[in-house]
């Protein structure tokens, strides 16, 4: 498959036109390792003016404001900002029940990983996409626009059915990456031993994390009726019910309930939250619902 | 108004609770779940366990799939248990069902080609369904005779098969016999008289419902109480109706030209319309003529058609129209072919009998032979007697041994006391065992009157005068011989038609008494002077006087100047046409649909056959003396009997019942000289929901099956 074509798959021509012009906002300023168009921590020799400080035995003459000399009779440095990359990571949740919905979850997110770490490739930053679970090991750490096609190509390396529980791929993902920045995790959070010991790893890691929740429109108002046998496809649990309008009832208000929790456990933790429905294209997800939330400009 | 379960034990409403507690359980415990991947059962599980805590009531109270079930139940249940309500209940619990199935009965004025006959079978049908299982009913049907088809039984399925087994007849109607039917059982008897205080009854009386299923198209009923009857009147039909009908069609042929033939029709409108049709004649199924026919309701109009024919030949008239009654549109007669009577004459001389007999006109419908007294008692005289070949014998004189089968004509003698039996005098030795046994008791009559062995004189020809008094079993002298002077004469009898009497003068005569069932002719002041009276199938003339006596001498004189009037010889011939059958010969006779047809035919055939003409052919067997008595007679039409190859003998078929014809229902009858308002008809119709209920359940049934088949989709 040539990369044009499985560029195309995932992201149109018209989107990756529209991405170029965007950049990720992170809401903390990190440590780069290169050089970069982000604001860094450091001092470094940006056009933008940081701070004066006095002159010390050893400095660079370069940086001595002569101008400040002349009037003060003393030596100052000018300190400017240094420009460092940002770490920008794309965790995509493979579990068999991201393979689920029409569109497909795990293809969506595919999609939304591929658009973020296009915009991330585009400003220089430092982009690594990769799933969660084994896949993830494999996942290269890309820079600049060229490596869109190794970006794309790993995404297309991969299927669902890793089940690993999420705190177990965000322990893997953390242990792999030491360094910090902006996660933007993707994945419908529905792992039995709960998403809070995953999130609260990143956040105890200092991420700047983003949490998009992937659900398809079935598992929000499912069409199901009747009596059935519910088979849990990561693990093969059967759950027996009959599912009238009563049942539905009840379910809409557990999965409100859940995504209500989600959110309150975000907000307490800094973590942006940004809900996402497959049936929405992923055009209209970026380009609206991710710069609305701040993820994007 | 009532319910009529389809059954009334218990254990048929505990079989429907446990049915239903079946199907709630076996809903609890359905294992058939269609198994369905989720991405998670993660949320699913918080559903079910939030369910768990109320599961049981919220299953009852939202699965509409078991509702549509118990529904389906109650619904099956309802068109089992309650399958139909009845519009009225009996006050008796027995019923005797009088179904008319007489030829009115197969009128089709209800519309959409239903009969009376269907309809009041649906209607009983409908009483037998709406019969508990205490009560007990009889279907009597009833025409001209009555059919007890099933006699008192609470068995409905019997009821039902009986009522399917009765067809229409042709037959008019006669509902006394079927009231004397249901009677029997309602009104037991006494078993004597009525006066006599030590009589019990013997019975117990057991009242019924009497339910009356016809038109009303028949004779008032006053020889009948009703006594424990409650008599119920369901007229079937309309009031309305649309039926010209032919009552009357004969043919014959005219003795002046024996090829002539004049056919005679009376049609009358006996319905409530104006009718306008044509009549047609067919000739041996062959078209011949019509002729239009427009009738008033009420007016009747006589058709007359001249054709010429000599051979035996079947005619039939037909209405050209469809109205409501069809059987009297058509009618049927018969002629039969050209032929003369055959005439023996016992007499030592008679002139004016052989000038009666040798006119122009009697000569063309007669063959005469003459002979002697002594030939009554030769063998070739029993054989003739016997064989029964004379259409008539005249005895002038004279008395035979033994009665002949066929006419007879006694002149101045009476008929032997023994018809048909041994001869009285024991002179004659030819006997025959039929005749023997059936006038047993004649002869033992005529011996206690007469002592056996004594000369009978009028068997010698010596004279009446000297006839016993008491000499017949029942023909004998009511007078001595005396002048007679005429008093009446039966002028409206075909045998005396045409006939001026009074001037006749008669020297010597003597008053006659005949047989029961006799008919006097003529009367004069010292008693009948002729007297025609049946016996067994034929008539016998006795006339009291003689038209020329013997005198002691030998030589012959004049007893009356009747010879020389004009009305002798028209007396001659009315005998001929009359007695000798010349008037039967040319016409067939027409008999009614069911009645039985007795006919004579000659001795020596044993075997005929039976044809309706354009029907059946079947077998008959013939009597004895030649009597071949008929009974299948149903189907109006004409009837050929034929013996080998060749006709026989010829009679028709008919209604001709102007009563019958008569079809519109009536509002009331009189039974006995109470009056019975009709019934409306559809007014206690069984409403039948068995049906409904069944199909609401098998639509329910469907509708659970549709949301299942979605749902689980």
């Amino acid at each position: 498959m040539s990369n044009a074509a499985s560029a195309n798959q995932l992201l149109s021509p018209e989107l990756l036109a529209r991405l170029e012009r965007m950049e990720l906002v992170s809401r903390k300023v990190f440590r780069g390792r290169m050089k970069g168009e982000r604001k860094s921590k450091r001092k470094g020799q940006s056009v933008e003016f940081h701070d004066f400080r006095n002159y010390v035995a050893g400095d660079d003459l370069r940086l001595i404001d002569w101008n400040l000399y002349a009037r003060l009779d003393q030596l100052f440095l000018k300190l400017f900002q240094e420009e460092e990359d940002l770490h920008v990571y794309v965790l995509i949740d493979a579990s068999e029940s991201m393979n689920f919905g029409d569109p497909n979850k795990l293809r969506v997110a595919k999609q939304l990983a591929a658009a973020l770490g296009y915009v991330g490739l585009c400003r220089a930053d430092r982009v690594s996409v990769q799933a969660l679970g084994p896949p993830g090991r494999s996942a290269p750490v890309l820079r600049g626009r060229a490596s869109l096609w190794k970006m794309l190509n790993y995404l297309g390396s991969f299927e669902s059915g890793h089940n690993v529980s999420l705190s177990d791929g965000i322990k893997d993902f953390s242990i792999r990456n030491s360094g910090t920045g902006v996660v933007i995790l993707l994945s419908d959070l529905m792992d039995k031993h709960g998403y809070e010991s995953a999130l609260r790893m990143l956040v105890g890691r200092r991420m700047d994390v983003f949490v998009m929740h992937v659900l398809s429109p079935e598992e929000i108002d499912p069409p199901l009726r009747g009596d059935r046998r519910l088979i849990d496809v990561e693990d093969g649990d059967a759950a027996e019910i009959t599912i009238n309008a009563y049942a539905i009832e009840k379910y809409k208000e557990t999965v409100k309930s859940f995504i209500s929790g989600i959110k309150a456990f975000c907000s307490r933790r800094s973590i942006s939250y940004i809900p996402v429905r497959t049936e929405t294209s992923v055009e209209t997800i970026v380009t609206k619902y991710l710069r609305q939330r701040g993820v994007v400009r | 108004m009532s319910w009529t379960p389809a059954f009334t034990s218990t254990l048929g409403w505990a079989t429907l609770v446990a049915v239903s507690g079946g199907i709630l359980i076996l809903y609890f415990l359905k294992l058939r779940r269609e198994p369905v991947e989720v991405p998670s059962t993660y949320l699913w599980s918080q559903t079910i366990e939030d369910l768990h805590v109320n599961s049981l009531l919220q299953r009852l109270r939202r699965s509409l799939l078991l509702f549509l079930q118990l529904l389906a139940i109650a619904v099956a249940a309802l068109a089992l248990f309650i399958s139909g309500m009845r519009g009225e209940v009996s006050q008796q619990s027995r019923s005797v069902f009088l179904l008319d199935n007489s030829a009115s009965m197969q009128a089709t004025d209800l519309g959409e080609g239903e009969t009376r006959l269907f309809k009041a079978k649906r209607m009983i049908e409908q009483k037998i369904e709406e019969m508990n299982d205490s009560d007990v009913a009889m279907l009597v049907t009833f025409s001209d005779r009555p059919v007890t088809v099933q006699s008192f039984t609470s068995d409905r399925r019997r009821l039902r098969d009986a009522l399917a087994s009765v067809q229409a007849t042709n037959q008019p109607t006669d509902i006394l016999g079927a009231l004397k039917a249901a009677d029997g059982l309602a009104n037991p008897r006494r078993s004597s008289e009525m006066g006599d205080v030590n009589d019990v009854q013997v019975a117990q009386e057991k009242p019924a419902d009497l339910l009356i299923y016809s038109d009303g198209g028949f004779a008032t009923v006053t020889e009948f109480n009703l006594g424990n009857l409650k008599p119920e009147f369901v007229s079937i039909g309309t009031d309305s109706v649309n039926n010209l009908a032919i009552t009357a069609f004969s043919a014959e042929r005219n003795l002046e030209q024996p090829t002539e033939v004049q056919a005679f029709g009376t049609v009358m409108n006996l319905g409530t319309q104006t009718i306008e049709t044509t009549a047609t004649l067919t000739l041996d199924g062959e078209f011949f003529d019509a002729t239009p026919v427009s009738l008033e309701p009420g007016d009747q109009t006589g058709l007359s058609f001249s054709l010429e024919s000599e051979a035996a030949a079947t005619l039939e008239l037909k209405l050209d129209l469809d109205d409501d009654l069809e059987i009297d549109n058509i009618a049927y007669a018969g002629l039969t072919p050209l032929r003369t009577v055959s005439v023996l004459v016992v007499t030592e001389g008679n002139t004016p009998i052989r000038l009666g007999l040798s006119t122009e006109k009697a000569a063309k419908i007669c063959n005469s032979e003459f002979v002697l007294p002594a030939y009554l008692n030769s063998e070739a005289y029993a054989a003739r007697a016997l064989a029964g070949t004379d259409d008539l014998i005249i005895f002038d004189r004279c008395t035979p041994p033994q009665m002949p089968l066929t006419n007879t004509f006694f002149i101045g003698a009476l008929p032997p006391a023994t018809p048909l039996g041994p001869a009285s005098n024991g002179q004659t030795t030819s006997e025959t065992t039929a005749t023997k046994s059936e006038n047993a008791d004649a002869a033992e009559n005529a011996n206690r009157d007469g002592p056996k062995g004594e000369p009978d004189p009028a068997a010698t020809g010596l004279g009446q005068t000297e006839q016993p008094e008491t000499g017949a079993t029942n023909w004998s002298w009511q007078s001595p011989l005396s002048s007679v002077a005429l008093v009446d004469v039966d002028r409206a009898h075909p045998m005396m038609r045409y006939l001026e009497l009074y001037s006749l003068l008669i020297f010597n005569g003597r008053g006659l008494r005949g047989p029961s069932g006799s008919t006097d002719l003529m009367v004069a002041d010292i008693g009948a002077v002729l007297v025609l009276a049946p016996r067994a199938g034929y008539q016998d003339l006795v006339l009291g006087f003689e038209i020329v006596s013997t005198t002691e001498t030998g030589s012959t004189e004049i007893n009356t100047n009747w010879y020389a009037e004009r009305s002798w010889p028209v007396f001659m011939l009315n005998v001929l046409r009359y007695l000798a059958g010349a008037a039967e010969a040319t016409g067939a006779p027409s008999h009614r649909p069911g009645e039985t047809v007795q006919v004579r035919l000659e001795n020596a055939i044993g075997e005929a056959k039976l044809r309706r003409v354009g029907g059946e052919v079947t077998e008959i067997r013939l009597g004895t003396s030649g009597i071949a008595e008929i009974l299948d007679t149903e189907q109006p039409g004409n009837y050929r009997i034929e013996a080998k190859d060749e006709l026989a003998s010829l009679f028709a078929i008919n209604l001709f019942d102007q009563r019958e014809s008569t079809i519109a229902a009536a509002p009331s009858i009189e039974v006995g000289y109470v009056a019975v308002e009709a019934a409306v008809g559809n007014a206690e119709e069984r409403k039948d929901y068995w049906r409904w209920a069944l199909v609401a359940m098998l639509g329910v049934l469907a509708a659970e099956w549709w949301l299942y088949v979605k749902r689980v989709a």
